[in-house]
């Protein structure tokens, strides 16, 4: 394989897909979204427990590719314990990072490896729906 | 002497590299088939130097492409064996050949508490025009259940079928894992309740000849495109006396013998279903994908197509991880499979930059897959111009994915 492809599949986003620690129902969630892509298939409920306006709490369950799993537990993993204002520019960055079009250099923009690693699929536009889909979700109810 | 190399020769797409600088091997035939040059230069030299309009006008361009248009509908008529040639009616492709069928000839004979069947494994598009009126009149859609093997529970089937039944709808083959159906077995049943059956040939036309007399389908349809033909073409075949009873497919300029205000006269079939200025280049060039298939003729596309498959097959038997999904004798130049602990799509990736295109997915046949337990699979399908090296190279980069990825 090339090193190209190895930036998108390094060692973060199939440990990522592999990381279950965030996997599992909140039964008493105040928000459950569905992010689902009819395209492919993939599909994960997010499950968050907010509280005074910060995420006390967050899971998923559901199943899909290795980059939309890996965005999934990566998102949860960063909201939980966050305001949703500190979230708000946590997922614009994000939008920012997978978008090929962005003249910011995503070193420029994070220095966490879990998120730029992301970063790869600027150059495979087709697997920008699978980085995203869940984060799209999230930033529904921001 | 048949060389697979010689015909791939004849597609211009197979001269590039991919952005990576890989040869092309194209594995997704199932969704849409390359074209030869054949069909290229026939559109081409027709917006070029032949350009008219059909059945309208009477200057030289109008009726030599008039002429040339209807010499397609007899191609067609041979190739698929029928009876008549005002049988053939061009639409813009099978999706579009099978609303119009479900608006045009469905509809009206469809009540409350009637019944419509078609088959577990059916592509959205032989599915949702027939459910949506099914929904719109109260009446009840059946459907023939598969087997574990992917197989159709043809026992089941006689079960369903009654005096009820308005239309049944089947496809030949499955796109997503490639099971012939026993369309003999399937319409003899269905004859023996006067029910009318609908085939979707739109996998079946590029592997193998379909004879509708014999079949006895009082409808067919397939697309242009997957026969190595042009996009945004197809063809209702439909049993003369069907197609005289059913009012126009849709409503348009060409088809008429009177118009007032109140009250239309219509052509017979084939004009009186062809509403509109058709898509006449797109016809052209089917005209010349049916000569490429003809002048290999379907004995030999089926032989090679079948020994590609089976080669695929045992390559992919003999890796560790890797489950085939249906099991059965008769297969089409299509197999899906899973890649233990690889998710479809990323496997997909991994042999895009190989050069490998290959499907990954539901393949718009989403009832199929929860049939299955399945969300997605990865799908390669063959066609004429794979070769057994295209199937090597497949193998190889399957097992560097493997080997990465799980």
């Amino acid at each position: 394989m090339n090193d190209r492809i190895k930036s998108l599949y390094r060692s973060h986003i199939l440990v990522n897909a592999k990381d279950e620690s965030h996997q599992g129902i909140i039964e008493n969630a105040t928000h459950v979204l569905e992010a689902y892509n009819p395209m492919c298939g993939d599909k994960y409920t997010l499950y968050l427990k907010l509280v005074d306006h910060v995420i006390e709490k967050a899971t998923f369950d559901g199943f899909g590719c290795a980059i939309s799993k890996a965005s999934t537990a990566v998102l949860i993993k960063q909201i939980e314990g966050k305001s949703l204002e500190e979230i708000k520019p946590i997922v614009n960055m994000f939008f920012e990072l997978v978008n090929e079009e962005s003249d910011q250099a995503p070193e420029s923009l994070t220095d966490d490896e879990d998120l730029i690693a992301f970063a790869a699929s600027r150059e495979f536009p087709e697997r920008k729906t699978c980085a995203t889909l869940s984060w799209g979700e999230l930033k529904q109810i921001l | 002497m048949f060389d697979p190399e010689t015909i791939k020769e004849q597609f211009p797409v197979f001269q590039q590299k991919s952005p990576l600088g890989e040869d092309l091997i194209y594995l997704d035939n199932a969704a849409t088939s390359q074209k030869p040059q054949s069909v290229i230069d026939a559109i081409t030299n027709f917006y070029a130097k032949e350009y008219g309009t059909v059945g309208r006008s009477s200057y030289w361009l109008a009726s030599e492409t008039t002429k040339r248009f209807n010499g397609v509908r007899a191609k067609v008529q041979r190739l698929l064996s029928a009876t008549h040639e005002e049988e053939i009616v061009f639409t813009f492709g099978t999706t579009d050949a099978i609303n119009k069928v479900a608006n045009s000839f469905l509809r009206p004979r469809l009540n409350a508490g009637d019944e419509v069947v078609i088959s577990e494994m059916e592509h959205h598009a032989n599915l949702l025009p027939w459910q949506q009126i099914c929904i719109e009149k109260g009446a009840t859609l059946k459907v023939i259940p598969m087997l574990d093997t992917g197989e159709l529970d043809y026992n089941a089937l006689e079960g369903l079928l009654s005096d009820k039944v308005k239309l049944l709808a089947v496809t030949g083959i499955s796109n997503a894992l490639g099971i012939k159906n026993d369309l003999s077995r399937i319409i003899e049943a269905a004859k023996a309740f006067e029910v009318p059956v609908f085939i979707d040939a739109a996998q079946s036309l590029a592997h193998e000849k379909v004879d509708v007399v014999s079949l006895d389908c009082d409808f067919l349809a397939f697309s242009g495109h997957k026969l190595y033909g042009p996009t945004g073409v197809g063809v209702l075949y439909g049993k003369r006396e069907r197609l005289r009873e059913m009012a126009p497919l849709s409503y348009g300029g060409g088809i008429v013998k009177n118009v007032g205000f109140d009250e239309t006269s219509f052509q017979d079939s084939p004009n009186k279903h062809e509403a509109g200025t058709p898509n006449i280049a797109g016809v052209i060039g089917l005209g010349a994908a049916i000569d490429f298939v003809n002048e290999i003729g379907y004995a030999q596309i089926g032989a090679h197509t079948l020994e590609v498959t089976d080669y695929a097959l045992g390559q992919l038997e003999a890796m560790e991880g890797i489950r085939i999904i249906g099991q059965v004798e008769d297969r089409a130049p299509v197999i899906s499979f899973v890649m233990e602990g690889v998710h479809a799509h990323d496997l997909s990736t991994f042999l895009n930059e190989k050069g490998i295109c290959i499907r990954a997915g539901h393949h718009c046949a989403q009832p199929l897959m929860n049939r299955l337990n399945l969300t997605a699979t990865a799908r390669v399908s063959f066609a004429i111009y794979n070769t057994k090296a295209d199937i090597d190279a497949l193998i190889t980069a399957l097992k560097e994915t493997q080997a990465f990825l799980s």
